[in-house]
């Protein structure tokens, strides 16, 4: 409409220079349509920048609503838009909204931490030991309630005293998964953008503290249902996962159109006030797995000792009543150790006795054909050898002459052989 | 043309001038109201471009309605058992009636120091009812932390309805703390039950080591009495298998004891032995005088 004018005016000026006359006037209507001209090309950059404003880029990992005097243009899935250049009338008519749908957004939260001094935190980042007074002070330290064990002694101790206290640090991220819901609902201070910011800018710093809120309402709610052990050790997935369930349910009964996509917890720790009691307890776990262990390496060593490798499924065939004959057999050929030593003497004996008994009976079926000829002979060599070879193997031969009268004493001095050493018993039997 | 020019510029002006006095946007994010010589006439929470009477007769006041939220001061309160507790409770709210909120706070920190009083009244009233065994307690089937956020919820949605123009969407507890005092007593009895622990596990493992031991010392035991048993059978085998042989001896008994006799004799003398010896026996009888032997002549 502008331009309407503008054109008219022009034209009036063009009607009026072609009557003109004295040079004042002529050099007047020559100014005016400088000026009007120049008018005309501001007028037009004007209008080509009012249309190129409405140019908008919504990146790769955004969505975009368009709102149309304040409500949200399009229907159905048209209602949002993806990545690419987009053309709005630009302000009052329409307003671009962008919300980042990729990005996946973390916050922390260490509301459940000891205060730590100022000056300390980075000894404290480093998993040193701060210094910690006597008790914890409910303005500044930031701890959760868990439960205690559950024990038969519980119903002694005075009600309400069974819990716990432990310190913990979080971290949520988030991604805003329903553009719509979360525009429409969670309150982001977008009515004081400074230059250069846009919705999307002011998201992190207007949402976090609710997620935080709402965070630390899911981790007080959920750590109450487990104990020390639990939660620090045997089940922490759980309660992460305990966490997470109950902040999604959350978030999807105030329809904040966010998704948790993972909770995490950083640490853990145990009041220090009583660090050292828990480490007690820890070492006394590893003493008693290492005195275990020291057992079970001596019973190895004592069965191993008595008959090696298969003492113990020796053991389990012989306690059984069913014992199958040939697999004991097998069993007892595989022994090793004392018991088979003991075993192993038996058998020599066996074969000592028996070949002994076997040679004499050899001996003398073999000496008897010709004993019956001529006994005295025979009796007499025999005699006779044996005497040789007593003599022979005897270490000293003292030879008497027997006195005469009966009452005559003989006396001999034997030397000791002082290497000789007392007849140890060699053999069991 | 020279006469219309400028009269159709002012009616433009004029034109837009009226659009900008009378309509007004409500956001998504917005409810409105429209105030007539101050009183509110209408109310809009549907977004969208809507119409009004320029200034003075008619006025806009826009409201965010998006969650806010609305954190009370930590503090302290008694359950019921008359255990002190402090915690520190939330709400998630937005306003939800335009004409309502702007006739009974108007703006959101008015409305904020109201909240958090019937927070903390709520808060107080409701832990008040309840256990310091029902937040926690050893046996999780006791707890009652839900219940209890859902009652705080349900009060203040009931305390304040119809009286500001906000809804309440959520309450919670964001942390649940004890006394200072207290915590200190719960330190001892931290320490006293690992303590308790630590013999426990102590004395447990000593056990069960003796017993590891125990058997297998057991174990070694009727072990070798097997062995042996075995060893026993195998001897007694062999002492049987032998005697078979001692009847071939009972040809000639006699002769049989000579023969054992002499060969005992050799192995009792066949070490570290010293003989003294007649010399009257044979054949030493030859070192004192020669024999006679007269041949036999034969027959």
């Amino acid at each position: 409409m502008e331009e309407q004018n503008d054109k008219d005016i022009q034209e009036q000026t063009q009607d009026t220079a072609g009557q003109a006359v004295s040079p004042g006037y002529e050099y007047l209507s020559g100014a005016l349509k400088v000026s009007f001209f120049l008018l005309k090309i501001i007028m037009i950059v004007l209008v080509v920048l009012f249309l190129v404003s409405g140019f908008r880029t919504v990146g790769p990992d955004e969505k975009a609503m368009v709102l149309r005097f304040g409500k949200i243009r399009g229907r159905g899935e048209a209602r949002l838009l993806g990545p690419g250049l987009k053309w709005v009338f630009p302000y009052p008519i329409d307003e671009i909204i962008r919300l980042p749908v990729q990005k996946k957004i973390n916050v922390p939260l260490n509301l459940f931490w000891y205060y730590v001094k100022p000056g300390e935190e980075m000894k404290e980042a480093a998993g040193e030991k701060t210094y910690a007074s006597a008790t914890l002070n409910p303005l500044t330290d930031g701890y959760c309630l868990v439960r205690g064990e559950k024990q038969s002694e519980a119903a002694a101790v005075t009600e309400g005293s069974d819990y716990n206290i432990l310190h913990s640090k979080w971290v949520l991220t988030y991604q805003i998964t329903d553009p719509e819901s979360f525009f429409k609902n969670c309150f982001v201070n977008d009515s004081k953008l400074e230059a250069g910011q846009n919705y999307a800018d002011v998201i992190e710093q207007n949402v976090n503290p609710m997620l935080q809120n709402l965070m630390a309402e899911a981790v007080v709610g959920a750590m109450v249902n487990y104990t020390i052990e639990e939660a620090m050790y045997e089940r922490s997935a759980g309660v992460t996962e305990h966490v997470r369930r109950l902040l999604q349910e959350e978030l999807d009964k105030i329809g904040s159109g966010i998704t948790v996509v993972a909770v995490q917890r950083n640490r853990i720790a145990v009041p220090r006030q009583v660090e050292a009691a828990f480490q007690a307890a820890h070492t006394a776990v590893q003493t008693k797995e290492k005195t275990i262990s020291g057992a079970k390496l001596y019973a190895e060593k004592t069965l191993n000792e008595a008959a090696g490798p298969v003492a113990g499924e020796l053991l389990q065939v012989l306690r059984s009543d069913d014992a199958n004959e040939q697999q004991l057999e097998f069993l007892w050929s595989q022994l090793a150790g004392k018991a088979q030593e003991e075993i192993a003497n038996a058998r020599a004996y066996r074969t000592k006795v028996v070949e002994a008994a076997r040679a004499n009976a050899d001996y003398l079926r073999q000496i008897l054909p010709e004993y019956r000829k001529h006994p005295e002979l025979v009796v007499q060599r025999i005699y006779m050898d044996a005497i040789e070879q007593i003599l022979d193997n005897a270490d000293e031969k003292i030879f008497v002459q027997p006195g005469q009268s009966a009452g005559t004493e003989l006396r001999v001095l034997v030397n000791r052989d002082p290497a000789l050493k007392p007849k140890k018993e060699t053999q069991k039997r | 043309m020279k006469n219309i020019s400028i009269p159709l510029f002012l009616l433009v002006l004029f034109v837009v001038l009226v659009l900008v006095s009378t309509m007004f946007q409500v956001r998504e994010t917005e409810s409105a109201l429209v105030t007539t010589f101050g009183k509110v006439t209408r109310t809009f929470t549907e977004p969208g471009l809507h119409f009004k009477w320029p200034l003075p007769i008619e006025q806009v006041e826009k409201f965010d309605s998006r969650l806010r939220i609305l954190e009370a001061q930590l503090g302290e309160t008694t359950t019921k058992g008359a255990v002190p507790v402090i915690v520190n409770t939330f709400v998630v709210w937005r306003i939800a009636d335009p004409c309502e909120f702007f006739n009974a706070v108007g703006t959101v920190t008015e409305a904020e120091a109201k909240l958090r009083s019937q927070i903390n009244d709520t808060q107080n009233k409701v832990i008040g009812r309840h256990f310091f065994s029902e937040f926690v307690n050893s046996d999780p089937e006791k707890i009652r932390f839900d219940q209890i956020e859902n009652e705080m919820l349900t009060e203040l949605q009931a305390a304040t309805k119809g009286l500001y123009g906000i809804e309440i969407k959520e309450a919670g507890i964001k942390q649940l703390k004890i006394s200072e005092d207290v915590s200190k007593d719960v330190f001892e009895r931290m320490k006293k039950e690992r303590e308790r622990q630590t013999e426990a596990t102590i004395a447990e493992g000593t056990a069960a080591a003796k017993k590891i031991k125990t058997d297998a010392d057991s174990m070694q035991t009727e072990l070798l009495a097997a062995a042996d048993a075995r060893a026993k059978a195998i001897r007694a085998q062999g002492d049987a298998e032998a005697a078979s042989y001692y009847k071939m001896l009972e040809e000639d008994p006699q002769l049989a004891m000579f023969l054992r006799d002499i060969e005992a004799l050799k192995k009792i003398l066949e070490k570290r032995s010293t003989l003294v010896i007649g010399a009257d026996s044979e054949p030493f009888k030859m070192l004192k005088k020669m024999p006679e032997l007269e041949p036999k002549s034969k027959k």
